[in-house]
């Protein structure tokens, strides 16, 4: 990793030298540095297993540069970075590059210049462990998650009367998945706008656990996330491993339309896949929100409501600023059903201002609507999270947080759902006709439950139960929230969605798969 | 420090790094195994929206990255992956000798904790075993780039009239088109694989993209559609569109013709409100290509099906383990045959996979019996098998993961139209859109661009929004007509592993007829 001092000084001396080039207008400079250190585990007791998998690790870091030129024939904007150099020389690479892919984009305005917000994310909040991890550190992350699966599967009454014996445990058929991921991320911005340096440092430590008793069919999560490597204890795999157990004997439900209380995981799925894409503002440009003209409006059930933070002190997926320089905030979505704001970066929010169509497409003057649209979410996210030097910034939610008007309990989501079920884990939740039509599809995994009278009554056989709704209806049919929220981790992903338990009626649920029950 | 990164560049890195991966590498304390891949690729690009230009670039990639396995009885594997800058060239020795330190650390820590995890677990401890590699020809070799232009002749202008061009006939086809956004890329790859068992080779490729996306507007709602085309092949792809056998891949300006002709006609189109029964279903080439590959490649993939994959890809129906599993199993109609085969044309050919195991064509289903998993080095140890080349990674500093090459069903005797015309009362499923597949994919619903009824053997209406739904099993078992027109189509973002890659193959299939669900909105 290098220092955020040699990146700051670094994006200073080139900023000074880029401005300073012919032809340039205003530029940008943008330095980074990543880690992605992650240990994928695979335990199977019945089939041959190494236990932590890939323990491995993926660096980088460079700068990158946006640029607007001067030419004959107008202004042109590029983009251009250079790995593994922070001297000048990397820098004349980058702009180089920049200039030799400048394009006359009229929609562009300018580079990102002072919304008036102020930053109020302050202070260190990153963890100088993960900074430093060592590569036995690593592994053994990796591998204290694989035992502390072993220990709750190895000191389980419930598997020992099941299996017979100590020998017999094996053939159950216990699986453990997932992974642990450390993220390291560091960078620094300036432009000619914003000549300032401005610098950030965060941490984040994610895992995932999926467990199985495959010869039940039964399979339970567990997860994590956090700032710090003392807050990881592997524990998510002990929970998964749990929750596996506890699936055990596992029903079928027929299909119908239930009474559903969706789990933080479930909700988190259907919000990233389904829902969230509608409520950036480059899908209202481009016509494709299920929501269009319809800023200011109601859309949902009135115990709804949906904002993003990127600077809540307590969250972990927070930063102090955007990857353009500018300060993260929150940024209300959707506030007792009505829709009230748009996730944006600095370009698709400019370029809405100026969009002749700009009030038919969002049901407002954009102009009169600069909160609900303001730049609080431009980030360059790496594959897997972190901050890459290597490309432009586009619009990405930080800490996601859905909440009620009032907080129900569980037990008072399960009074309310009387019969039903109780939806865990879900998986391949996609919009299957299109954003703009909310219908989505995708099937029950895990932590599923059926629920009578008001109680969790036996687990849901996993595989077993496919969900054709749609996201319109869902949000419109909402019943009850949760009031204890859930910090969700997404795959290759380091957004989180702080997510409740939501209890939603007529939910439509397909019986599938019933072949299976004779295959094995 | 030189100019600019090319893939000659490696030319000089080779022999250097092969003495590193042979020689230095194998002195390291308990080293078993160790590999190296490094890659540059030279690439171009550009972007329009709404028949404007947005961005182009002109770049190189540079990245490696080392698998070593190390440890007493108990070996494990470690990883290291780098991107590497210009800055690295006239260092490159020391670079890679650093990651080939850390992974080699990595892994002896890993098989440390193995063991201690055995001795811990008496009983659930047994199935933790030693990381091993099954054996494989081990290969010194050179393997050219196929392409008529060069995509380092391709010039950012042409890149960039394209896109808008391409664009703009999006938009032409209907004033109900309100957005539209066009790509074109074309870049040139060398990867060397140098292993400490002395595999050497070097490989390159061409490839190149172009991909539009349409959004039109509907009393219906507005529909949006999006498309891609690509080939192993230069920048004539796009040029000049490529037919080669199964390959028919139309020019970027007609791709992008047809692409918006489709927007305006399926969001015009009513949308489909499907029967509550069973129907029979004619699926096109186009459809058959996302089906092949969401049902047929993802749980033949060894990984999965081993249960690697639990957490976050889903395992496989087809294994519940190394003894209860369907291979050998009738699965299908006898009618359905289907392979991966990396050594014919297409998006997901090579002659050897990232792991240096030589190409070959692997029978998934034959004749309806499940016959082979796609493998790798480790998996085939572990069912006993030989590797039959099926390990790949998107860029160098990742890890190969196990991934389709060229997955297609196979083509039967009959004519597309025949199967149409024996159709009374039925549907045509034509153009895949959205997937949306069970875990261990035994079940799978694909939403289809265009759904057409058949009546006495006739096209009759059209209808959006549809598509269909099925037990995978009993799908493949009602398959009772299997087309002579094959067409192998390019899927150039499959999602896999952590951190996800997204990897390009190409997929196909022949027109089939089944009996299925069809869903609609909703």
């Amino acid at each position: 990793m290098q220092s955020l001092a040699a990146l700051k000084a670094a994006t200073k001396e080139a900023l000074a030298y880029v401005a300073a080039q012919p032809g340039v207008s205003e530029a940008e400079v943008f330095a980074a540095s990543n880690g992605n250190l992650t240990a994928r585990l695979n335990y199977t007791s019945h089939i041959p297993s190494t236990g932590v998998e890939e323990p491995k690790s993926i660096e980088s870091y460079g700068l990158g540069i946006r640029a607007a030129f001067r030419t004959p024939q107008g202004l042109a904007v590029g983009f251009g970075s250079e790995p593994n150099d922070l001297s000048l020389e990397g820098t004349r690479r980058a702009l180089d590059k920049a200039r030799q892919g400048a394009v006359r984009d009229p929609e562009f305005v300018s580079l990102p210049k002072p919304t008036g917000e102020r930053p109020t994310l302050t202070g260190k909040y990153h963890d100088p462990a993960i900074m430093r991890l060592s590569n036995p550190r690593l592994v053994e992350s990796g591998w204290r998650m694989v035992e502390k699966a072993l220990e709750t599967f190895q000191s389980s009454e419930d598997l020992l009367n099941l299996a017979g014996s100590r020998q017999g445990l094996r053939d159950l058929g216990l699986i453990l998945g997932g992974d642990v991921v450390l993220l390291q991320e560091r960078m620094a911005i300036a432009s000619t706008h914003m000549p300032k340096v401005q610098a950030d440092e965060s941490t984040m430590v994610m895992s995932f656990a999926t467990a199985m008793v495959e010869s039940q069919a039964a399979k339970g999560s567990g997860w994590s996330v956090g700032r710090t490597l003392a807050g990881f204890t592997g524990d998510s795999a002990a929970q998964a491993a749990r929750q596996a157990i506890a699936a055990v004997g596992g029903q079928r439900a027929a299909s119908g339309r239930y009474r559903v209380i969706l789990g933080p995981q479930a909700l988190d799925e259907i919000m990233e896949w389904i829902l969230m894409p509608g409520l950036h503002l480059s899908t209202f440009y481009a016509g494709a929100s299920p929501f269009m003209g319809k800023l200011g409006r109601t859309i949902a059930g009135e115990q709804l409501n949906i904002y993003d933070d990127g600077a809540a002190p307590d969250l972990a997926g927070s930063k102090a600023v955007t990857d353009e320089g500018l300060p993260t905030g929150r940024t209300d979505l959707i506030k007792d059903g009505v829709l009230t704001g748009l996730l944006s970066d600095y370009y698709n929010t400019q370029r809405i201002l100026r969009d002749a169509k700009g009030r038919e497409k969002l049901g407002v003057d954009p102009a009169s609507a600069s909160q609900a649209i303001a730049p609080r979410n431009g980030f360059r996210p790496g594959n897997g999270g972190g901050r890459n030097f290597e490309s432009t910034p586009g619009t990405t939610p930080t800490n996601l947080v859905i909440q009620g008007r009032r907080g129900y309990s569980t037990q008072e989501l399960l009074r309310l759902v009387g019969d039903g079920i109780y939806i865990g884990r879900i998986w391949y939740t996609y919009p299957v006709n299109g954003i703009s039509a909310g219908d989505f599809s995708g099937t029950i995994v895990g932590d599923s439950y059926i629920i009578k009278d008001g109680r969790l009554a036996a687990p849901v056989k996993p595989n077993t139960l496919r969900m054709n709704d749609n996201v319109l209806r869902v949000i419109n049919n909402i019943l009850g929230i949760g009031s204890q929220r859930r910090g969700t981790v997404r795959w290759s992903s380091d957004q989180i969605t702080w997510a409740p338990e939501v209890a939603v009626a007529d939910f439509q649920l397909e019986e599938i798969s019933e072949y299976m029950e004779r295959v094995y | 420090m030189p100019e600019r990164i090319t893939v000659e560049m490696l030319d000089a890195m080779r022999p250097k790094l092969g003495a590193l991966v042979t020689g230095q590498a194998n002195k390291l304390p308990g080293l078993q195994y160790c590999d190296l891949r490094i890659e540059v690729r030279e690439e171009k690009g550009a972007a329009a929206e709404n028949g404007q230009e947005k961005a182009s670039a002109e770049d190189y990639a540079f990245d490696f990255g080392v698998r070593v396995i190390a440890g007493a009885r108990n070996s494990a594997a470690g990883y290291y992956g780098r991107v590497l800058g210009a800055a690295d060239a006239a260092n490159i020795e020391s670079v890679v000798w650093d990651g080939i330190q850390q992974a080699h650390q990595r892994a002896r820590a890993s098989a440390r904790m193995k063991s201690m995890a055995r001795r811990r677990f008496s009983e659930l401890g047994e199935s933790l075993v030693a990381a091993s590699l099954a054996p494989v020809p081990i290969a010194q070799d050179t393997v050219p780039a196929a392409y008529t232009i060069d995509p380092r002749n391709v010039s950012l202008v042409e890149a960039m009239k394209l896109a808008v061009e391409g664009c703009k006939l999006v938009q032409a086809q209907s004033s109900n088109i309100g957005y539209c956004a066009a790509t074109t890329s074309t870049f040139l790859l060398r990867e060397l694989f140098l292993s400490s068992q002395g595999a050497d080779i070097d490989q390159s490729f061409a490839q190149t993209e172009g991909f539009a996306i349409a959004i039109c507007g509907s009393p219906h709602g507005n529909y949006d559609i999006y498309d891609s085309t690509g080939h192993q092949r230069g920048w004539e792809l796009l040029t000049q569109g490529y037919r080669q056998g199964p390959i028919v891949l139309p020019n970027f300006m007609d791709f992008c013709r047809n692409l918006g002709a489709t927007a305006a006609e399926v969001a015009a189109a009513p949308p489909l409100k499907p029967p509550d029964k069973e129907v029979v279903v004619v699926t096109d080439p186009h459809f058959n290509t996302l089906l092949v590959h969401e049902v047929v490649g993802h749980p033949s993939e060894l990984d999965r099906a081993l249960k690697y994959e639990t957490s976050y890809a889903g395992r496989s129906w087809f294994l519940k383990d190394l003894h209860d599993n369907q291979l050998g199993k009738q699965i299908a109609s006898p009618l359905v045959s289907a392979f991966s085969d990396p050594t014919m044309e297409g998006y997901g050919s090579f002659k050897y996979d990232h792991e240096g195991t030589p190409a070959r064509r692997a029978y998934i289903i034959r004749n309806g019996v499940l016959e082979e998993f796609l493998n790798n080095r480790q998996t085939a140890a572990i069912m006993g098998v030989a590797p039959n080349g099926s390990a790949r990674a998107t860029e160098a500093h990742l890890i190969p993961l196990i991934r389709m090459t060229n997955t297609i069903f196979a083509p039967g005797q009959q004519a597309p139209q025949r199967i149409i015309s024996e159709v009374e009362d039925g549907y045509y499923v034509a153009g895949h859109r959205t997937p949306s597949i069970a875990e261990s994919r035994e079940n799978f619903r694909i939403t289809a661009v265009k759904v057409y009824e058949i009546k006495n053997g006739q096209l009759g209406r059209l209808y959006r929004d549809g598509g269909i739904t099925s037990d995978t099993r009993d799908y493949f078992m009602s398959i009772d007509a299997v087309g002579n027109d094959l067409r192998v189509n390019p899927i150039p973002n499959c999602g896999k592993g952590q951190p996800m890659q997204a990897k390009r193959m190409s997929n196909g299939g022949p027109t089939m007829r089944g009996v299925a669900r069809l869903t609609g909105p909703g």
